[in-house]
């Protein structure tokens, strides 16, 4: 440690301290060099240091003044300290940042992630615009009683749907109760209206059975959504309104629908909807769609007829209603370009996960 | 059913034969266009030509030359055909015309001898399938007249669906029926006078069954000529896809698509006496029909029968025995009215579906059968010659006739709104040939053609019908309060849930084999499960008790096609053969939740490890949708058959036990041909989608946390649980937080014990933890531990 020689003004040299503290800052090039520059400025051996130890021998009169040039000069000295300390890490993080790089192609972290089955999510998006009407989801048991099936939807007892060939039955109970697994889930209408008053709106997801062989588009279990409305007022315009805005919901708002009269033994009228092509937006020759008619069908409908409102225990001349049942499967299909109900039924994760 | 449109236009003046326009009518009218053919010539310079001269060829035995004359005079023509002689009226190809299938007619030589067009069949041209010899025409048309001036082409041939309801609509006559009422065209049955020579047709009819047969006619028609039906005949039933037999056998089938009325023509001098009965069969009796098969009869059908036994099928297929052959000279024609359900019954049982059949299951009009009758003899006549005898049978049984229904005009506004009135659904009603009188009520006369229409709702859909459906408005009903059920909204909270676990969800057919149940090690021999009665294959007769071999499948399904990591569950119904206590009229059925998770999980451990699926993988499975759900649970180690006796859990929601969790039983993969540790869970599903109380909350701790590890030696058979519990409790409220995050087995750890290490994290709700606090706690915790057999390591 060495003092202040007696032949060194105190000032001046504070003063050359000050002069060259800005070359020296800048010419450090790193936190490190740096942090040695500020040692050899503001250190015990630096001349700042030395004038600091020499205060105590200092003449009285000149105390003040060197004391004052001290503090400049050490302030000054760390002002510019900071200053180049700031910017020396501002590229120091630049560096890093620029080895930090990624490819940001390569998939390394992955979050598992299941799909819901096509089917499901079909029926869950059909369920919720009508639950955006106010309707209520319900369900019914699988192994019904033919009551619920045929009779009480005016089925005659001679109709081929009851038929061993095309309706499933079970080997149980009581065969006075012909037990089958329904092939409609409109079983759910009188289920449901039996042990509710109107007004009743509902949509019936669930599973149906016929005795089908499996094909590309044949499954002997399929999903049906079986929709009613029974009310006060009801009008075969509210029917066409209501599948009119289910297209809008589900194809999009430039869909249209047409209503063509068919036949079923549980509504008068009855319809076939019809709802324009939402590929090819009407008509566009061998379309994988709609194959060029414009038009897809996708679901029977109508007005729920007198027999099965009395059947259910309502006043045909108080209320009315419609009805109507769509094929998830189906509509999933035209949607996604889906070649066979075959692949609905195998599992395949490279199906499931498509369609997430 | 086929149309041809120029064959309709002589039922109705059709005010337009715009495709278009028409295929929106049938459309609209309920009778959907299914298919359309427009039918053009397909041909050119094709003209009606006269055989001048026949002779040898000189150096070929197998053709002819001929000097045909087409209008231009005398033209040489070699033709391979027998069928025709000089004088013949021919179809004549000119040199250069163009036949269906771009095939054009040159000069040839063939054998030396020049040959200057074609003589055309029936099938070259297009117009049938006859093939046998080359077409010759009858009625002397005008030699070089255009031959596309003698056939009814261009014309457009419409496929449509029709309804079951809707017998009358598969005949022309139904469909110009309702196309007039949609026109307001006029509709006509096209004249056909039926002469007649005096005398009784000379048998007699007995109809023993009333319930199967209402009516039936017969006529005689005596020196017919069995033969080719003319060209126009043929040329129309080809349009519409019907084969041409005879001309008698033709006449049925035209008359049948015409009115349909379904008719039957017999070769009366088969008939034996002079008597037919219709009646049921007699157990052990047979019947050849037409197509030579011998049917067995059972008492349910319904046959017709001379005095040599059953002669024909009612409404279905003729007996072989009298079927109308070359040598037919005297016909019985007959039209009878068939009961549905007994030939609906009739044709299933002999699997003999006709368009006889078809019509006659549907109900075909009583009161068309003698209009039938009379119009298939007229037409016998024109074209098969003979006589017509005056005198007909025609036994009623059951009487017939239009019926009345009143129809209140509210019921009509009720359903389709306030813009009808009693003018207007008259209008509509007239033009289905419906009587109105009365303004509100309306009573309406139903002629017997449309008996689908019994009441008043039938009536409200014939005018919607025809007013246009395309023609309302599109309300929404004033509506009610919807929405998901909580436990739907759990449902699609639990499915997100397992989304997010990575699994996907599977949809099985609800049958499952007996072979797979005892492969999962279920004691079943299968007479314990609910039974398809008539199932279609073996495969879809047994409804799954456990949604688990479907899975397992899968599993299986998708290894063996490459993938190799499968995450899978299922939710749906299992049924019981035990009656459902809340309705014993139905067996018990009830939704189960299922997974199983094989090879990679996608994720890693603690320890940096690619986790594969096991059993741990399973009750993380089962923790995760727990928490999601906010289910308390208890799990204890559980056992069952199907799942690995030392890694199964017992899952207990609200004092029951809901299902298991945990590995698949080795025996249970190995049965299922599935690679590798398979996590499997089955659970029922209702009480995971019971809606739980909304938690409360609780205020963070403002004052900071103490972190510590505690590693303890304990036994086995002791759970992870329990030892957090103890030591948990011993804290007395203080353990804010407790977490295995190591278990070790091996050196240092004695056989049947395992090292737990947990980290504990302390914090007060009210005060800053003292150490000398911290300490206490900490010995309390291991003191604790002791209760469940557990040391500290290294202690």
């Amino acid at each position: 440690m060495s003092n202040l020689p007696p032949d060194m003004d105190p000032i001046a040299t504070l003063d050359e301290a000050i002069g060259s503290a800005p070359a020296e800052i800048a010419g450090a090039a790193s936190l490190d060099e740096l942090e040695a520059v500020e040692t050899s400025l503001l250190g015990k051996d630096s001349a700042i240091g030395s004038v600091r130890r020499s205060m105590g021998g200092l003449d009285d009169e000149l105390k003040p003044k060197v004391g004052a040039k001290l503090n400049e000069a050490s302030e000054r000295i760390s002002e510019l300290l900071a200053d180049r300390r700031a910017e020396l890490a501002a590229l120091e993080e630049e560096r890093r940042l620029g080895e930090e790089m990624i490819d940001v192609t390569l998939e390394t972290v992955q979050f598992p992630a299941g799909a819901l089955h096509l089917v499901q999510q079909t029926i869950d998006e059909i369920v919720d615009i009508f639950v955006g009407l106010g309707y209520q989801v319900v369900a019914g048991p699988e192994a019904d009683l033919a009551y619920y099936s045929f009779d009480a939807l005016n089925t005659p007892p001679t109709h081929p749907a009851r038929w061993e060939q095309d309706t499933m039955y079970l080997d149980w109970g009581d065969p006075a109760d012909e037990i089958n697994l329904r092939p409609h889930t409109s079983t759910v209408q009188v289920r449901w209206m039996e042990t509710h008053d109107p007004p009743v709106y509902v949509v019936v997801p669930g599973r149906c059975y016929r005795r089908d062989t499996i094909d590309a588009t044949h499954l002997p279990v399929f999903y049906q959504i079986e929709g009613l409305a029974v009310d006060e007022n009801i009008q075969f315009s509210d029917l066409k309104g209501t599948l009119l805005h289910f297209a809008h919901e589900f194809f999009g708002p430039q869909s249209e629908v047409r209503l063509r009269p068919h036949f079923f033994p549980f509504t008068e009228p009855s319809a076939e909807l019809d709802v324009s092509c939402f590929n090819c937006d009407g008509g566009e020759p061998g379309c994988r769609v709609c194959g060029g008619a414009g038009w897809l069908e996708l679901l029977g409908c109508g007005m729920v007829d007198p027999f099965v409102l009395e059947a259910a225990g309502y006043d045909p001349a108080k209320v009315s209603g419609f009805a109507f049942g769509l094929g998830p499967e189906r509509v999933a299909m035209a949607r996604h370009g889906i070649d066979s109900l075959r692949h609905f039924i195998e599992n395949d994760v490279r199906f499931l996960k498509q369609f997430r | 059913m086929k149309i041809s449109l120029a064959w309709l236009q002589e039922f109705i003046d059709l005010p337009t034969t715009d495709v278009d326009e028409l295929s929106y009518a049938f459309d609209m009218l309920g009778h959907t266009v299914e298919g359309l053919e427009r039918l053009d010539a397909g041909w050119s310079d094709v003209y009606v030509g006269e055989v001048l001269e026949v002779a040898a060829h000189p150096d070929a035995d197998k053709v002819r030359v001929c000097q045909v004359d087409s209008g231009t005079g005398p033209t040489q023509i070699i033709c391979g055909a027998w069928n025709f002689e000089t004088g013949a009226t021919v179809a004549v190809a000119r040199p250069g015309a163009i036949l269906p299938g771009d095939f054009e007619i040159g000069q040839r030589t063939i054998r030396g001898v020049e040959s200057n067009g074609m003589i055309c069949s029936e099938k070259e041209l297009g117009l049938g399938e006859d093939h046998a010899g080359i077409l010759v025409l009858d009625g002397a048309p005008q030699i070089g007249t255009a031959f596309a001036d003698l056939v009814e082409l261009p014309d457009v041939v419409f496929d449509l669906e029709i309804t079951t309801n809707r017998p009358d609509a598969l005949s022309i006559l139904g469909i110009a029926r309702d196309l007039g009422a949609w026109f307001d065209a006029a509709t006509h049955i096209p004249l056909l006078e039926l002469s007649t020579v005096p005398g009784d047709t000379p048998i007699s009819v007995e109809i023993a069954d009333p319930s199967g047969c209402r009516r039936f006619t017969a006529r005689e028609i005596r020196g017919v000529t069995v033969g080719q039906s003319p060209l126009g005949v043929r040329h129309r039933l080809h349009k519409i896809g019907v084969r041409s037999v005879s001309n008698v056998v033709d006449v049925t089938n035209y008359v049948m698509f015409e009115l349909g009325h379904p008719l039957h023509a017999f070769d009366a001098d088969t008939i034996v006496g002079d008597h037919l009965v219709v009646r049921r069969a007699t157990e052990g009796e047979t019947l050849e029909t037409l197509d030579h098969v011998t049917r067995q009869l059972s008492t349910d059908d319904l046959i017709i029968y001379d005095a040599a036994g059953p002669t024909s099928m009612s409404g279905t297929m003729g007996g072989a025995r009298s079927e109308v052959s070359g040598d037919t000279t005297r016909v019985i024609m007959e039209a009878a009215s068939w009961d549905p359900p007994t030939i609906m019954h009739m044709w299933r049982r002999h699997d003999l579906r006709s368009e006889a059949a078809t019509r006659f299951e549907r109900g075909v009009d009583p009161a068309l059968a003698d209009v039938a009758n009379q119009r298939a003899s007229a037409m016998v006549q024109q074209i098969a010659g003979g006589e017509v005898l005056e005198g007909a049978v025609d036994e009623v049984a059951v009487g017939f006739g239009p019926w009345t229904v009143e129809l209140e005009m509210v019921e009509v506004t009720r359903l389709l709104g306030e813009g009808f009135d009693a003018a207007g659904v008259k209008g509509i009603l007239e033009r289905l040939g419906m009587e109105v009188t009365g303004s509100d009520p309306l009573n309406v006369t139903v002629p017997t053609f449309r008996p689908d229409l019994t009441r008043p709702a039938d009536l409200v859909e014939e005018v919607a019908r025809i007013h246009g459906y395309d023609k309302f408005d599109a309300t929404l009903p004033t509506g009610s309060a919807g929405g998901l059920s909580p436990q739907q909204s759990r449902q699609r909270l639990l499915n997100s849930t397992l989304n997010g676990a990575g699994l996907s969800q599977a949809i099985n057919l609800p049958f499952v084999s007996v072979e797979d149940l005892q492969g999962l090690g279920l004691a079943t021999d299968g007479s314990d499960l609910l039974t398809v009665r008539n199932p279609l294959r073996e495969e879809e007769s047994k409804l799954r008790p456990t949604i688990l071999p479907g899975l397992l499948n899968d599993l299986r399904y998708n290894q063996s096609h490459g993938n190799v990591s499968v995450a899978l569950f299922e939710y749906g119904k299992v049924f019981s053969s035990d009656p459902d206590p809340d309705d014993p009229r139905l067996p018990l059925q009830y939704d189960r939740l299922a997974w199983a998770v094989v090879g990679d999980v996608g994720l890693r451990g603690l320890d940096g490890t690619e986790l594969k699926a096991d059993g741990p993988l399973s009750l993380a499975i089962w923790r995760h949708i727990a928490g999601a759900l906010g289910i308390e649970a208890t799990l204890t180690p559980g056992s069952h058959p199907a799942f690995h006796p030392g890694r199964t859990a017992a899952i207990e929601v609200g004092g029951m036990v809901i299902g298991h969790a945990g590995e698949l039983a080795p025996t249970a993969a190995r049965s299922f041909e599935i690679e590798g540790r398979v996590a499997v869970a089955e659970l029922d599903l209702a009480p995971l989608l019971e809606p739980v109380p909304p938690p409360l909350f609780e205020v963070p701790s403002v004052y900071p946390h103490v972190d510590f590890d505690l590693s303890f030696l304990v036994s086995d058979d002791v759970g992870a649980r329990a030892l957090l519990e103890v030591t948990t409790q011993a804290a007395e409220g203080l353990v804010e937080e407790a977490r295995v995050f190591d278990q070790f087995r091996g050196d240092g750890v004695g056989e049947g014990s395992k090292a737990l290490a947990i980290r504990y994290r302390l914090r007060a709700s009210d005060r800053t933890l003292e150490q000398k606090e911290i300490g206490a706690v900490r010995a309390a915790m291991i003191e604790a531990a002791s209760e469940v057999g557990a040391r500290l390591r290294g202690a």
